[in-house]
Formats: C-alpha cells, sequence, structure tokens
C-alpha cells in the first residue's frame, strides 16, 4: 500500500473513536466540489452536463472550509468539474492543510504544470491526476488529443518539485487489461506514490451511455489487471476494496461514507446520483432513505455500481473496524501478488473485441493504432 | 405524496456484463399539460431530472428561466417544493408545488446529443482531412 503511515493512523483512529462513540453512520472522505466547469469535455463524464450559469457558479472557499468541518471528515477529496479552474483554489488547499485533512485534489493536469509554483508540498496534499491509460486510451477516453503528454508533464513535473501525486483511473467497457497493466508499469516509472482506479459508473447524463461495466464484466476484468501484480505497482487505495473488484470479496455500499457537497448543498445519496440535496450534513443522514440504495437494495440505478465512493469506505471500515478484518487488510498488503493461472489466461487467451462491443473501433473507416484497435474482453 | 420506491432488480447484478445506461426522453420545448396534481408532479420529477433551464410561470403572473436542482415531495402540494436557481441570480431559490401554474422546457438539454459515436465520427473525419491535436471542447459559457 502506498498511504503513508500518518494517514493510514490518521483514519484508523478516527474509525476507531467513531465505533466506541456508538456512531454507524460516519464519513470518511467528502467528495468536496468546488466547480462543475471543466476544460475537457469527456464523453464518459455526467459531471458537467449544466446551463452556463450553473457552470459559472463556484464554491467560496468559506462555503468549503464549513462543508468539511460540518462533516467533520480526516480526509477530502477536491474533484470537479476541474478544480484548477476555482480561481481561489489556492486559498481552499491551505485551509484545509492548515486543518490537518489528507486532501486529494483531482486534475485533469491540462493546467497543473504551470500552477504548480503556487501550492506547497505538504504530507497532507495530493495531485490525483486523472489519466485513464496509455496515451491514446487516455486521449479517446478525454476527447482530446496530446491530453496524456501534457498530463504526465504535469505530473513529472509535481513529483520533481516534491508533491504527493497518484494517478487516478476510470476504466469503461472495452477496457484492454494488457495496455492496463502496461500502463502501471508507466505511471510507477514516473514517480508517483500510487495507482488509483475505479470501474466506470453508468452516470444518467453522460453522453455516452452504451459502454458501461456490468459487475461480472468488472470484476473479470480486474481480475485480469490485478493479479500476478508486479512488486513494483503501488496502490493508494485499501487493499481489501482491490480484493472486492476482483471478486474475491462482496461488499455493500457504504453511500454516507463519501457524501458530497457543492454549489447545490449536500447530494442525496452519493457522488454519482442525485436525487435531490439537503442544507446540512445531518439532514442528509437523517432525511435519506439509505435502504433504498445500494446493490441489495434492488434499486436499479445501484445495480452495476462498485465504485469507490460506495465501497472503499466499507473496505476501509472493514479493514480498520475489527481484528479479523485488520488482518485480511495486512495479508492483503502484504502477500499482494495474487497468483492465478486463470487470470494469465484471461490476459493471454483474449479474443479480438467485436466492433459492435468496441466503443475505440466502432466507427468504420477509424485506423487508431493497433494497441487501441485490439481490445479484447476477459472471458473467464 | 413519497418519492418514489424503486422496484426488485429483476436480474442477478453479480451477472451483468454490460449495462446500458438510461434512454434519454427528449423534453426540450416540453410544454407539460397541467390538468392535475399528478400531472404537476411528474412534471416537476422530471424537471428536477432535466441538465437545462425550465421557465417556470407562478400563480402570481411572475415567470422565472431556471435550473431546478431539487424536489422534496410532502402531503400536499403546499408543502412539497422545488429549489433553483434563476439564471439571472446568484442565491439559491424555493417555491412551493402550489405556487406553479406553468412550466416549459426552454433551456437546452445539455446531457442530450454528444455521443461517443459522434466524437469518433468528427475524430475520423478530421484525422482524413489531415488535422492534428484533435479534441472536443467544452462549450463556451457566454
Ligand atoms: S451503489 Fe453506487 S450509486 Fe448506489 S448509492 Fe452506492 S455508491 Fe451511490
Amino acid at each position: 500500500m502506498a498511504v503513508p503511515i500518518s494517514q493510514m493512523w490518521t483514519v484508523a483512529s478516527y474509525i476507531l473513536k467513531k465505533r466506541l462513540s456508538g456512531q454507524k453512520k460516519y464519513p470518511l472522505v467528502l467528495m468536496l466540489e468546488p466547480l462543475f466547469r471543466c476544460n475537457l469535455a469527456c464523453a464518459g463524464c455526467g459531471k458537467v452536463q449544466y446551463p452556463p450559469h450553473i457552470l459559472k457558479k463556484q464554491l467560496s472557499p468559506e462555503e468549503c472550509f464549513h462543508a468539511v468541518e460540518e462533516c467533520g471528515v480526516p480526509m477530502v477529496s477536491l474533484p470537479g468539474g476541474e478544480p484548477l479552474l476555482h480561481p481561489q483554489i489556492v486559498e481552499i488547499v491551505n485551509g484545509l492543510v492548515e486543518r490537518k485533512k489528507y486532501i486529494y485534489l483531482c486534475t485533469n493536469a491540462l493546467e497543473l504544470k504551470k500552477r504548480l509554483h503556487e501550492f506547497t508540498p505538504s504530507k497532507y496534499l495530493t495531485f490525483s491526476v486523472h489519466l485513464d491509460g496509455q496515451r491514446e486510451h487516455h486521449d479517446m477516453s478525454v476527447c482530446r488529443e496530446g491530453g496524456y503528454d501534457i498530463a504526465v508533464e504535469g505530473i513529472k513535473e509535481a513529483v520533481k518539485r516534491g508533491f504527493r501525486v497518484t494517478t487516478n483511473a476510470t476504466f469503461f467497457d472495452g477496457t484492454d487489461p494488457n495496455s492496463v497493466r502496461s500502463f502501471f508499469d508507466e505511471v510507477m516509472s514516473m514517480g508517483v506514490e500510487g495507482i488509483v482506479l475505479s470501474p466506470g459508473y453508468s452516470y444518467e447524463k453522460a453522453p455516452d451511455q452504451q459502454h458501461f461495466l456490468g459487475r461480472a464484466k468488472t470484476r473479470r476484468l480486474f481480475r485480469a489487471i490485478l493479479s500476478n501484480r508486479k512488486k513494483s505497482w503501488k496502490f493508494n487505495m485499501s487493499p481489501l476494496f482491490l480484493e472486492f473488484l476482483m471478486g474475491k470479496r462482496n461488499y455493500e455500499c457504504t453511500a454516507w461514507g463519501s457524501p458530497a457537497y457543492n454549489i447545490f448543498g449536500w447530494q442525496k445519496p452519493c457522488y454519482l446520483l442525485q436525487d435531490g440535496y439537503t442544507d446540512t450534513f445531518q439532514e442528509l443522514l437523517d432525511t435519506t432513505n439509505w435502504d433504498e440504495y445500494g446493490t441489495a437494495s434492488g434499486n436499479p440505478k445501484c445495480a452495476n455500481c462498485m465504485v469507490s465512493c460506495g465501497y472503499e469506505p466499507t473496505a476501509v471500515n472493514a479493514g480498520f473496524g475489527s481484528l479479523s478484518g485488520f488482518f485480511a487488510m495486512a495479508k492483503a498488503a502484504i502477500f499482494s501478488s495474487y497468483k492465478d493461472q486463470g487470470a494469465l489466461d484471461l490476459l493471454n487467451n483474449h479474443t479480438t473485441f467485436t466492433a459492435e462491443r468496441s466503443h475505440l473501433v466502432k466507427i468504420e473507416g477509424v485506423s487508431l493504432t493497433p494497441q487501441v484497435a485490439q481490445l479484447e474482453e476477459t472471458r473467464a | 405524496m413519497s418519492q418514489p420506491v424503486h422496484a426488485a432488480t429483476p436480474v442477478n447484478v453479480d451477472e451483468l456484463e454490460v449495462v446500458d445506461g438510461r434512454a434519454y426522453e427528449n423534453l426540450e420545448g416540453w410544454i407539460p399539460e397541467l390538468a392535475n396534481e399528478a400531472d404537476l408532479q411528474n412534471a416537476l420529477e422530471k424537471a428536477f431530472d432535466y441538465r437545462g433551464d425550465i421557465s417556470l410561470t407562478f400563480k402570481n403572473g411572475e415567470t422565472v428561466e431556471a435550473y431546478i436542482f431539487n424536489r422534496q415531495s410532502g402531503k400536499s402540494l403546499a408543502d412539497s417544493y422545488v429549489q433553483y436557481f434563476a439564471s439571472n441570480a446568484l442565491e439559491k431559490r424555493k417555491a412551493s408545488y402550489a405556487e406553479i401554474a406553468r412550466i416549459e422546457f426552454t433551456g437546452k438539454d445539455r446531457a442530450a446529443g454528444k455521443h461517443w459515436e459522434a466524437w469518433l465520427k468528427k475524430y475520423a473525419e478530421k484525422k482524413a482531412a489531415g488535422e492534428t491535436n484533435i479534441a472536443l471542447h467544452p462549450e463556451a459559457l457566454d
């Protein structure tokens, strides 16, 4: 695991305190969206589809600090939109660092290199750079040629200047697990602290509505990617959550574990679904019918979800919430090679992905690199 | 009135291979007929889901162009409300369902029409024409 001990200790003692005080529903990470506007227009994103007057709005630093204090989390993720487009993002970050919150600033890194001098390296600040795979995959994913190269320049400069840096990838249907493994080699050689990954979620508002991974395929894909792991790969995630993605564990969603706050208020029930908003965090906890969400609820909107904001809090709670959970987590962190011949077969015996199923080779006449054009399905 | 309760999913979710997203309803330009309470509730539910501005006309004759970001159903129209940002104001506003006389889906649906296929087609055309640095760019905000 790539997470520093001080951060693990902060999270572990926070969970312990909550448990000892008998609190059942408590948040771990605040998804604080200071604005929705972005400098990319990715086809898989459902976050930026708003009228211009909404895209021009943003949270003030005071609103951000108030939200963080209101819910009391130890960690804050700053997604968006693109947080570096917020004119007071430095003030927001500095204020959160002063409050000793572990911050993940999620950026597409188009602006990162030229903005780095405004930030100060700190154990509390991590740049979580959105990178969806190797160059061609990332550029197609963000619908922008050259996006990968700009992001990598930003990563390298941030690493050079002593910042904590992780990469953050979302994988959709058609992902080539071999390419993802090569991608892991590439990003680790850039000197990043660790890798963050997640299966794509079926955003209702995403322009691309046909390429979301179902649970069976997600587990096969992540089994192929994450088994037979190289020692050099470090993940900035709970090892138990990675086992969940590989199909080795079954967890239920802890939607209140990563609450989301933005210009509309506290989002019900989670960062991914919008079933309304509340003005306070307590109201979010009290008025959301949590039984209506998560895979077991039968809610079709949650049916295929295995996304980190719902399931990683479950894994973290499991790891730090009991002795057996702690041993399972320690075991997963130490014995992390996951030797698996079946997973090797998935990587080796892949069949060429059919044109109808592959969004990257769907249009006749589009000739991408052989690596991109040869997409495979990971059938066990 | 209460929020919709979800039926049990009729499939084993753990066996799902690929999941389609939701089909779009083309609501741009729609002016729902508000003959009864159910019509109003249904229209406001769709307005809440719509990623564009809505024109709301109140019973006092005032009209606002607004983005509706929240709705809460209570026991009656009077204690059910929508929350919105008017396009010409900074602060959040709230209106009871009982105040609303007319709803028009006048704003552009920002979630519609930008398909992956459209991007790939554009990409292929530009590539064939010898263009480099091909990209989709966000719409201008002014
Ligand atoms: S299952 Fe996923 S979409 Fe549903 S509430 Fe949990 S995190 Fe949100």
